[in-house]
């Protein structure tokens, strides 16, 4: 009987041949925890009486929810999480300034190749699909795979997705992660895994790909990859030093479902409050005031989104009633960012920049709302809340809508202002 | 453990959330785990006078995507501070590790099951095999019973146990 890619990944990782709705106990080759978790593994570890990881040099921690310590409370946190990192010898620590965002900067510096297994606390993990490795978040479940390497997984089923066609203008991935999510729904997707493959995923780069890896989770996933392909290799070349290998699943795997999905119809998307698969088109929203808006998350804090950003605003201002936030995912990200002259556009338009990192995203404690506020933004969800400020409505949209919509001070439709064309 | 339950029919909708419907968000927030705690709020938003109402081996029978939302799992430590089974036609992935986690008895998922009995029916439930008597309608099914593997994380009280077993063996 075929496999589908994570029954490929998993048969590797216990070295015997499973199949969907087995229960397995497969060691991963990376753990990734956040900063904000770091204390709370430590004292559950300390209370099974726990001293020492399975193997610290697999774990790795980065600082990106709350990069730059902005209360004494906040500095002590810091404190803290680097004396756990030291007391454990966990070796792949990347604090702040030196890493950016955990679920992108990995995939950055090859860390991450096709048909790897990793586990994680944080839910947005699935990002590392965008090089075709199956990444699963266990949340607080993570100390026992810290302490004994492993926990127990229901092998996943797969809906498999084939896109077909490219973008028209003025529309980007985020539009289809956002639409795609809304479409398949939480009915077929709970508990699978969602494969991306098909002739339209020649035309989407691994931003994108990070893009699309990083929704289906929000109703029910388990995880997302990427079929890798010749965009992955090319662009894993210089970032891995070892061979790769692609990995593909079986024309005769078995799929829970198989989608088939047409790029060429996919307008302008917003996700309106308070869940983000409650997807209209902007049409439908156009016109409502903000005052917050924001840029970046590890939906869309790219190179590629901050340059569709950036083309909006180049030669424009930020409404005066908007505040705007940039948020570079990586250090990487920011670095080019700067290079290639995006910062200075961000700048001129009157648009905050921020520490690489999750950004006001993780729970609004920088750049975050007031009460009864509204935001525009592209970030991973819009409960309410997640920005802080008790009360106030969150939409989530692309880039280029977030962008345009700050400029206009209310929700825009990024077809209605002239947009330049990209000089890549 | 006892994997049989002979109790009375609570029957519940679609798409309980776990926060709000089924436990108040507030002790997620305040991390608590005291199933004993935890078991005065069960259905608070939908029932509040559930706690005092349901009897140790009634059952909940739910609908679909029973435990939607952020996967906390306070809610699943209320059911079992009431010792109640659980049946649902779908349970989504984080709040079915966290029933298992929590120690709870269940079936997942039993496709019609919402239709097969009313609140008060008395029921008898074999979780262990699978199997469904709803004794005052006098009606039976067979569900797929959880892994024993599962069970057996279930039978040790839950996850911490289940835990502070396997680092037991591994010593």
């Amino acid at each position: 009987m075929g496999q589908t890619i994570s029954e490929k990944v998993l048969s590797r990782v216990v070295g015997r041949p499973v199949h969907a709705g087995e229960i397995v106990h497969p060691v991963p080759e990376l753990v990734t925890v956040h900063d904000w978790y770091v204390v709370n593994f430590d004292r559950a570890l300390k209370e099974f009486g726990v001293t020492r990881l399975f193997d610290p040099d697999r774990v790795l921690i980065s600082t990106d929810h709350e990069p730059v310590a902005v209360s004494p409370q906040s500095a002590e946190r810091q404190k803290k999480v680097r004396e756990i990192v030291a007391r454990y010898g966990i070796t792949q620590f990347y604090d702040v300034g030196r890493g950016g965002l955990g679920h992108l900067f990995p995939v950055e510096m090859g860390m991450i190749r096709p048909g790897m297994f990793v586990e994680a606390y944080d839910t947005h993990v699935t990002n590392f699909g965008a090089v075709g490795a199956l990444a699963i978040p266990l949340v607080v479940e993570i100390s026992e795979v810290l302490a004994l390497g492993s926990v127990w997984l229901r092998v996943p089923e797969t809906v498999r997705v084939n896109l077909h066609g490219s973008l028209p203008s003025g529309s980007s991935v985020r539009d289809v992660a956002q639409k795609l999510i809304a479409d398949l729904g939480d009915e077929l997707i709970d508990y699978s895994v969602v494969e991306f493959g098909g002739p339209g995923l020649a035309g989407i780069d691994i931003a994108g790909r990070h893009t699309l890896c990083n929704t289906p989770l929000e109703i029910g996933a388990k995880s997302a990859l990427v079929e890798p392909d010749a965009v992955t290799l090319s662009y894993l070349a210089s970032r891995v030093k070892d061979d790769i290998g692609l990995i593909a699943s079986d024309t005769d795997a078995q799929f829970r479902a198989v989608i088939d999905y047409d790029l060429a119809t996919i307008g302008p998307q917003v996700a309106i409050p308070p869940t983000p698969d409650r997807v209209r088109p902007v049409a439908e929203v156009v016109g409502t005031p903000i005052q917050h808006a924001f840029i970046g998350s590890c939906a869309s804090g790219n190179l590629p989104d901050l340059a569709d950003a950036a083309r909006m605003l180049s030669g424009r201002t930020v409404h005066p009633n908007v505040r705007l936030y940039v948020t570079p995912a990586t250090q990487e990200v920011a670095r080019e960012a700067a290079r290639t002259g995006l910062m200075e556009i961000f700048l001129a338009a009157g648009a905050t920049i921020t520490q690489a990192g999750c950004g006001p995203c993780a729970g609004g404690r920088i750049g975050g709302m007031a009460d009864g506020e509204t935001s525009i933004n592209t970030g991973t969800r819009n409960d309410v809340g997640r920005l802080g400020g008790a009360t106030g409505d969150i939409y989530l949209a692309s880039p280029l809508t977030v962008a345009a919509s700050a400029v206009s001070g209310a929700i825009t439709d990024p077809r209605t202002l002239i947009i330049p064309e990209s000089k890549a | 453990m006892n994997w049989r339950f002979r109790g009375r029919c609570w029957l519940f909708g679609d798409n309980l959330g776990i926060d709000g419907d089924i436990m108040p968000l507030r002790f997620a927030l305040a991390r608590e785990t005291d199933p004993m705690v935890l078991r005065d709020h069960l259905m608070a938003g939908i029932d509040p006078e559930f706690p005092s109402k349901v009897a140790p081996g009634d059952i909940i029978v739910a609908g679909r995507r029973f435990g939607q939302g952020n996967p906390h799992i306070q809610g699943f430590l209320g059911i079992r501070g009431h010792s109640l089974g659980l049946l649902a036609e779908s349970i989504p992935r984080g709040s079915f590790r966290n029933a298992i986690n929590a120690g709870v008895p269940f079936l997942a998922p039993c496709e019609g099951i919402t239709k097969l009995c009313q609140t008060g029916d008395e029921l008898d439930v074999d979780f262990e095999n699978g199997l469904f008597r709803n004794v005052t309608q006098n009606i039976e099914r067979r569900y797929t019973p959880l892994e024993p593997e599962l069970r057996a994380i279930i039978a040790l009280g839950g996850w911490k146990e289940h835990v502070q077993k396997r680092l037991a063996s591994a010593a």
